[in-house]
């Protein structure tokens, strides 16, 4: 690879996680190495499109002027879809703390902002192994070559192959994680701010559930950056392995072809299309340990990633653990080496910040959302509900007579309050 | 009436051949999916076939075929793989999708 022998710190995977470590260490002074395996960081990320900005802006100075934001999202929408039709909450706001963008460009932008600190990005290396002498992470290894580091940041990403070859997890199993297939559909700013009914600086997000899916657990979304909009959908493995009837492509691009999307949309050109699993299993991914003698494990390969039903926090999560694990490795430089005991430091980090405690604060959201007849019931008992409601001929139902009428022969109320009680207890 | 033939007029569905060109590549010349077709011969559900995105699992006769031109890397395969049949990995060299937008 041509480089010095040795790093202080060797991080794998320029992504949100590696790239916000790699910058913070840089700025501590660690001499830092970054192994991507892309040709230039962010080639090889994907996501949904919204960014919560608050951590990103903790880690990064300069990060609101600076980084490629795309739009402040003003405008969510909320959506059950059936067949026949659909109930939205909408919400609108002048204020905004999460933006679109395009994850290639935000990870390239967070890499840029590493090397501008001093840390030496290497593209087009994949890492094959964790280097490992006496017990402990000394390096990596990639095809024939190797490189010496006192610590490594394992950044890799959700399929985790280092952290399964380290025997630190064991392989990713359907209920694990997600699979998002996304397009990126070119309109130009004119277009998307007519349609959606927005300025130029602001952005919608919008989450469907029911139909979108085939009922498959998961959702669709749309995003509106500045001249294109993602249009997406997220099914979960677990329930996609047996339910699927048709393939995954196909459930899209019904979507995209089905109204209102196919209206919203016209004219556009498709510019990507692309997929990647996302963590889904709440506490249940995260490895048991996050840490060991002479390494870290930050970002989707930490199973850090919270899905709420109708929004998604996943850079914001990765960037910031990236961000505590070089904070973790200072302390235990400062404490005489990367021993396992000095960097269990890291996993308190994350215990007393947002992260851990988001992660468990919303453990039952993510039990409740696994059940699966969550994403079929509720469309259906809403938009059944809004049809007696706003199609009556010559008698207009109570507001409770609809609901109930729309409950009848789906499920009990009880059914409702034991989903509902799901949700309020705490974990 | 009239509108809902509109509608349907100028609903123009894509391929997945041409969603996959919308992209940019550099495809590897060698294969970093390899199934092993004994172990894949057992399966009944061939969940790969439905949930690759790239669609690099197809059926023929009862039996899968593979590709690996298509893959957008995001490991479905593997997971979704009951018998362990799948061996995957990333390409080398930075080959393989090139995301622009992401």
């Amino acid at each position: 690879m041509g480089l010095p022998a040795k790093f202080d710190v060797a991080v794998v995977g320029a992504g949100p996680a590696g790239a916000s470590a790699a910058y913070t260490l840089a700025r501590k002074g660690f001499k830092v190495v970054v192994l991507e395996r892309g040709r230039a960081p962010g080639s090889k990320n994907l996501f949904g499109g919204r960014v919560y900005s608050r951590p990103l802006e903790r880690i990064f100075e300069g990060f609101r002027n600076e980084a490629p934001i795309e739009r402040w999202v003003k405008r969510e929408i909320l959506s059950f879809m059936t067949e026949d039709g659909m109930v939205s909450v909408e919400y609108t706001s002048n204020g905004s703390t999460s933006f679109t963008a395009y994850l290639s460009k935000l990870s390239a932008w967070m890499a840029s902002k590493a090397e501008s600190a001093g840390a030496v990005i290497v593209t087009d290396v994949r890492v094959d192994d964790v280097l490992m002498e006496n017990g402990r992470a000394v390096g990596i290894v990639s095809g024939g070559d190797r490189l010496y580091a006192d610590v490594v940041v394992i950044a890799e990403g959700v399929n985790r192959l280092l952290c399964e070859k380290m025997n630190i997890v064991t392989p990713l199993s359907p209920e694990d994680v997600a699979l998002g297939v996304k397009h990126v559909i070119r309109l130009g700013t004119d277009k998307i701010n007519e349609r959606f009914g927005l300025d130029s600086d602001e952005g919608l997000a919008w989450f469907l559930v029911g139909k979108a899916t085939d009922y498959m657990p998961g959702g669709a979304f749309l995003y509106t950056n500045s001249a294109t909009v993602s249009l997406g959908i997220v099914v979960f493995l677990s329930h996609a392995v047996r339910e699927v009837k048709r393939h995954v492509y196909d459930v899209l691009e019904d979507l995209r072809a089905s109204l209102p999307f196919v209206r919203l949309l016209e004219g556009g050109s498709l510019v990507e299309y692309g997929a990647h699993l996302t963590p889904e299993a709440g506490l249940r991914m995260v490895p048991r340990k996050l840490y060991g003698d002479g390494f870290l494990i930050a970002g989707d390969a930490a199973g850090l990633l919270i899905n709420l039903g109708y929004t998604v926090r996943g850079v914001d999560m990765a960037a910031f653990s990236g961000y505590l694990a070089a904070e973790a490795v200072e302390e235990a430089h400062s404490l005489g080496g990367y021993t396992s005991q000095n960097l269990s430091c890291y996993e308190r980090k994350l215990n007393d910040s947002f992260i851990m405690k988001e992660m468990k604060r919303h453990s039952m959201v993510q039990k409740l959302m696994v059940k699966g007849h969550v994403f079929e019931l509720y469309p259906h008992v809403l938009v059944g509900a809004a049809k007696r409601l706003f199609e009556f001929e010559e008698t207009s139902p109570k507001l409770l007579e609809a609901v109930n009428d729309s409950l009848k022969g789906r499920c009990s109320r009880l059914r409702v309050l034991l989903d509902v009680v799901t949700l309020m207890r705490g974990p | 009436m009239a509108q809902q033939a509109a509608t349907k007029q100028r609903i123009k569905r894509i391929r997945l051949e041409d969603a996959l060109n919308a992209n940019v590549w550099d495809v590897d010349t060698k294969p970093h999916i390899i199934v092993d077709s004994e172990k894949c011969a057992g399966c009944a559900d061939k969940a790969c076939t439905y949930l690759c995105p790239g669609g690099c699992f197809t059926l023929l006769a009862g039996k899968v075929l593979y590709s690996y031109e298509g893959c957008l890397e995001c490991g479905t395969c593997r997971v979704v793989c009951p018998k362990g049949a799948v061996t995957w990995n990333y390409p080398l060299s930075g080959r393989g999708v090139q995301y622009r937008f992401g």
